[in-house]
């Protein structure tokens, strides 16, 4: 069974990598457009998915980053790719400041100030804030990004640095999720109040993965800001935020390949049925509904934890 | 790899250009879908009816001219998206769009691949202040227009003046031209703010700015907003003139605000083809009729149909679909040319060249007329 | 002083609207601890119906203005409550057992779905109330102008909530509610229909959203297939505002985040408005977790 799913992948992942040799342009940058979405998507997934916290607000980290970035390339002339751990940091400390003192709102009540605080962002940005963000115009003349000195442009060069990021991300998620913190944060996500009884300081991980997550979605704004060289703050609306939770939702929630299967969907699903043009939006709600009727746990739901007992004989345990 | 990459690139090349050697193909990017979708739709009906037009004429270099829409969805991202779907199908120019930033968004995509781009309702400045050579709007520019409200507040004689735009590009840019205008003129800006488009309920804004007691209001934003500030305006009983900016244009605003509270509402806006004396305007307005059945929605949409028609008596006239020689026929060559909102002639910039802007005002049966 | 009243009834108006759009999220989510987030285009769809219905049939004609208002909103209310019923059984009864984020996108996808429907069915231009169904006239109270309408849109919402809190505090149904509410499990013990229950909450919640599309369309006007997603946005603030699943909660925090809007426009800044609201929401919520009226009980999973 893991052996065939190994083989699934790693024909999938060649396919994809060799798809721009057969695709053409703007079928590579619906495929750039998925590998974004995949990364703040697992971004996303660490804190709806592992944490379980109820965030639709995520565009807000997204775009401090890809102002960060947009700001410092824009006046300082720093080359985007170099803003990268700036772009992290300034998102991370945002969630650290603004998630600190409602960390502990249970449920619902910390969905309504994630949509509450992705809403003040957005509408700060468009009131110019302390006058550094150019109101509705947005920010423009950002500069493509460099590596070595080779300017990257075309969607076919976009393609190799995305979905680099794309593998990082995914290595990244995947060790952070086998680790001590990853399991602490599934198991308040299971049962908050045993957690705490175990010794695990819930709000300072609920934090932590608030952190984690938004500085991932910082750097993926700084690509994004790149590689559209305008960013205006519509492109962060609520309805992004939604998406996000919604590709994490139908693909697996604490799932990498269900999150990275999420994202094709998501920006895919609505590409391939322009064709229908006025009732693909219809049909995209219908089939949301429908997915999770279907396949409650999302398509590629995560498995349950295995462990291989030291005596050989192999057992199982759910965290 | 690299050759794997050159060859593919050379084989999509040859079979792009085997292909389409039959037609001649112009893009559309418009909001098909989205807030704008009423707008984005007129367009493609437009430039769809002046295509078979041109194709019933015997199309264009012998060939037959083929119109392929791309949705932007009234959203940046989107429209770098559909930018990019028109530019792989080898289009020679491409038509649109409405919204400032989400043509913004598509700039560079079409310079970068050399195709022409002529706007259709796109009004900030910026816009062609980059030095862009394949890019070209039919609509005027927001500094025009500013000049041109200032000149009707400071004819109606207004000495404090209340503005509000909607913070949208294009609004607010009209906002704060036309206040460094009034600024420099010694008149009082009483009031400045934005509303959030979208809402239902105004009065909060217009009890606040009715205590700022201003001679009259410049509102720069769009018409479904107006509509209700008109109506709400009246059912407070406060009587202020209002002046709206060129979104302003289109029939709803009647329904939304009633003729009652609309009359007397003055808004700026390029002549609509039904007060242009030229044949062409009145051809077109006749044909439009016939196969919709309606007149257009705004001027905006008509504007697109101009784009497609210099674009097009551009490749005629040059003899070619280079994008170089059809962008140079455009900045130096084509002069006056009889479009559909007047005459048109681009400058070296890519801008629209002449005043093309007027004052009209809603009468007591909810028509627009255009003022002297 | 008078800018300040003035301000306040603009506020209220606009609160009431919200409250009966809240009303609707916290009934739901009291029994299925459920954010129906598809219930912002049920408001939709009330006023498109409340549009269709007065256009073609010509009641005012017939039966006069009140009554034919009165009779309207019986029908919008009750086409709206069907709808609602219905979206409960296609699209929540199957995943009351599953995850409750499961539900949650199951009920985004509903929203997208109704908001694209009307799109199809009506078209995406705005759509406008015929004028001179209410007439247009203001009072004048001690130099404070109101529109007749509003007035009597406040005196109808007011109307209708004060019903509504009868009904589930005085009537055996009502009980039943607020019992499936506390614990669906020991009330189904006592031998409540729960699934009954359910219906009626989603019988009532989607009437009373239906009510106030019917209300913005006759008030405002003009209507179009994206407003559910902005009132339905600012409904659940306000019914988080008051506290999740409680209904006296959700009125108080409509009329709260209407005034706060009205007074935040006022006298800080209007382009600020909507984010000073959720400033305060925020505010309140580090203070109190749960709402204004909410209870604080430790939610043990």
């Amino acid at each position: 069974m893991r052996d065939h799913s190994k083989i699934i992948y790693s024909t999938m992942t060649v396919l994809l990598a060799m798809s721009p040799l057969f695709l053409n342009k703007y079928w590579v940058d619906v495929l750039n457009n998925v590998g974004l979405y995949a990364i703040l998507g697992l971004s996303l997934n660490i804190i709806v998915g592992h944490a379980g916290l109820f965030n639709l607000g995520h565009a807000a980290f997204y775009a401090v980053g890809a102002y960060t970035a947009a700001i410092f390339n824009t006046r300082f002339n720093i080359p985007v790719l170099w803003l990268l751990p700036l772009c992290a940091l300034s998102a991370g400390l945002f969630a650290a400041i603004v998630m600190r003192p409602i960390i502990h709102l249970r449920g619902d009540y910390l969905c309504i100030v994630t949509i509450g605080l992705g809403e003040i962002v957005r509408i700060a940005l468009i009131n110019d804030i302390f006058g550094i963000t150019q109101g509705a115009n947005g920010i423009f003349g950002i500069d493509r990004p460099s590596i070595f000195g080779i300017s990257i442009r075309r969607p076919h060069e976009f393609f190799y640095l995305i979905w680099g990021f794309v593998a990082v991300s995914v290595f990244f998620f995947h060790r952070l999720e086998n680790s001590r913190f990853g399991r602490a944060l599934n198991y308040l996500r299971e049962d908050e109040v045993a957690a705490e009884g175990s010794g695990i300081n819930v709000a300072h991980y609920k934090l932590a993965c608030f952190v984690i997550g938004a500085a991932w979605a910082g750097m993926v704004g700084d690509i994004f800001a790149s590689k559209m060289t305008i960013i205006s703050p519509e492109s962060f609306s609520f309805w992004e935020s939604v998406l996000l939770f919604t590709l994490i939702l139908l693909g697996g929630s604490a799932s990498i390949p269900g999150v990275i299967l999420g994202a094709f969907l998501i920006v895919g699903l609505p590409e391939v049925f322009r064709g229908i043009a006025n009732a693909r939006m219809l049909i995209f709600g219908g089939a949301m509904i429908a997915m999770m009727i279907f396949r409650t746990e999302g398509i590629l739901p995560s498995r349950p934890r295995r462990y291989v007992l030291p005596d050989e004989s192999s057992g199982e345990s759910r965290a | 790899m690299r050759k794997i990459l050159f060859f593919t690139a050379a084989f999509c090349l040859i079979a792009a250009t085997t292909f389409g050697a039959s037609t001649i193909k112009i893009g559309l990017m418009a909001p098909l879908t989205g807030p704008w979708a009423s707008e984005g739709q007129d367009m493609k009906q437009i430039v769809e009816l002046l295509a078979g037009e041109l194709n019933e004429h015997g199309g264009l270099l012998g060939k037959k001219v083929e119109v392929i829409s791309a949705d932007d969805g009234g959203d940046p991202k989107t429209a770098a998206l559909a930018a990019q779907k028109l530019v792989t199908q080898d289009v020679v120019g491409a038509i649109g769009t409405y919204g400032s930033s989400i043509t913004e968004a598509s700039q560079n995509i079409y310079d970068e691949s050399k195709v022409i781009q002529i706007a259709n309702g796109s009004t900030a400045v910026r816009l062609t202040a980059k030095g862009l050579k394949y890019f070209f709007r039919t609509s005027p520019r927001d500094d025009e227009q500013g000049r041109v409200g200032v000149q009707a507040l400071e004819k109606f004689g207004y000495k404090n003046v209340a503005i509000l735009h909607d913070n949208t590009t294009y609004a607010k840019g009209l906002a704060e031209e036309a206040r460094a205008l009034l600024e420099k003129k010694n008149v009082n800006i009483v009031f400045y703010d934005a509303l959030t488009p979208g809402e239902r309920d105004y009065t909060a804004i217009l009890t606040k700015m009715k205590s700022a007691r201003p001679d009259g209001v410049f509102f720069t934003g769009y018409y479904p907003e107006c509509g209700l500030l008109l109506r709400q305006k009246k059912e407070m009983n406060w009587n202020v003139p209002f002046l709206g900016g060129d979104a302003n244009n289109n029939p709803d605003l009647i329904k939304i605000a009633g003729t009652d509270a609309a009359e007397g509402f003055y808004f700026l806006s390029p002549p609509v083809p039904q007060d242009l004396p030229s044949r062409e305007a009145s051809d077109f307005l006749k044909a439009y009729k016939k196969k919709y059945g309606t007149t257009p929605g705004s001027i905006w949409a008509v504007l697109s149909g101009d784009g497609f028609r210099v674009l097009t008596a551009a490749i005629k006239a040059t003899g070619s679909t280079d994008s170089d020689k059809v962008a140079d026929y455009l900045h130096n060559k084509l002069k006056n040319y009889p479009g559909l909102t007047g005459t048109i002639s681009f400058d070296d910039k890519g801008d629209r060249v002449g005043e093309v802007y007027r004052v009209y005002r809603v009468n007591a049966k909810g028509e627009f007329i255009l003022q002297p | 002083m008078e800018e300040f009243f003035q301000q306040l009834t603009n506020g209220l108006a606009v609160g009431a609207i919200y409250a009966l759009i809240a009303l609707g999220y916290t009934m739901v989510y009291g029994v299925l601890k459920l954010i129906n987030f598809a219930h912002g285009e049920l408001f939709t769809i009330g006023s498109y119906l409340g549009l269709t219905l007065l256009t073609s049939l010509g009641l005012s004609d017939v039966f006069g203005p009140v009554l034919a208002i009165l009779l309207l909103a019986a029908m919008v209310m009750g086409l709206v409550a069907v709808v609602g019923a219905l979206l409960e059984r296609t699209a929540y009864r199957p995943l009351r057992e599953s995850p409750r984020l499961s539900a949650v996108v199951s009920a985004l996808g509903a929203s997208i779905f109704f908001q694209n429907a009307v799109m199809l069915i009506y078209g995406a231009r705005l759509r406008v109330y015929p004028l001179g169904i209410l007439p247009r006239t203001a009072v004048n109270l001690f130099g404070i102008y109101l529109p007749l309408v509003k007035l009597l849109i406040l005196f109808a919402s007011v109307a209708i909530m004060t019903a509504l809190y009868l009904y589930i505090h005085k009537t055996r149904i009502g009980t039943a509610i607020r019992a499936a509410a506390i614990d669906q499990g020991a009330a189904r013990l006592m031998g409540i229909d729960v699934d009954r229950v359910i219906l009626i909450v989603f019988l009532i919640g989607p009437a009373l959203g239906g009510a106030a599309g019917l209300m913005v369309g006759l008030l405002y006007g003009q209507i179009n297939f994206t407003m559910g997603w902005v009132y339905g946005l600012k409904a659940f603030t306000a019914a988080i505002l008051g506290g999740i699943g409680n209904i006296p909660g959700a009125m108080v925090g409509g009329i709260l985040l209407g005034v706060i809007e009205a007074m935040g426009a006022a006298y800080i800044s209007i382009a600020w408005k909507d984010a000073i609201a959720f400033v305060v929401l925020i505010l309140i919520l580090i203070v109190r977790p749960t709402g204004l009226l909410g209870e604080r009980v430790a939610e043990k999973v």
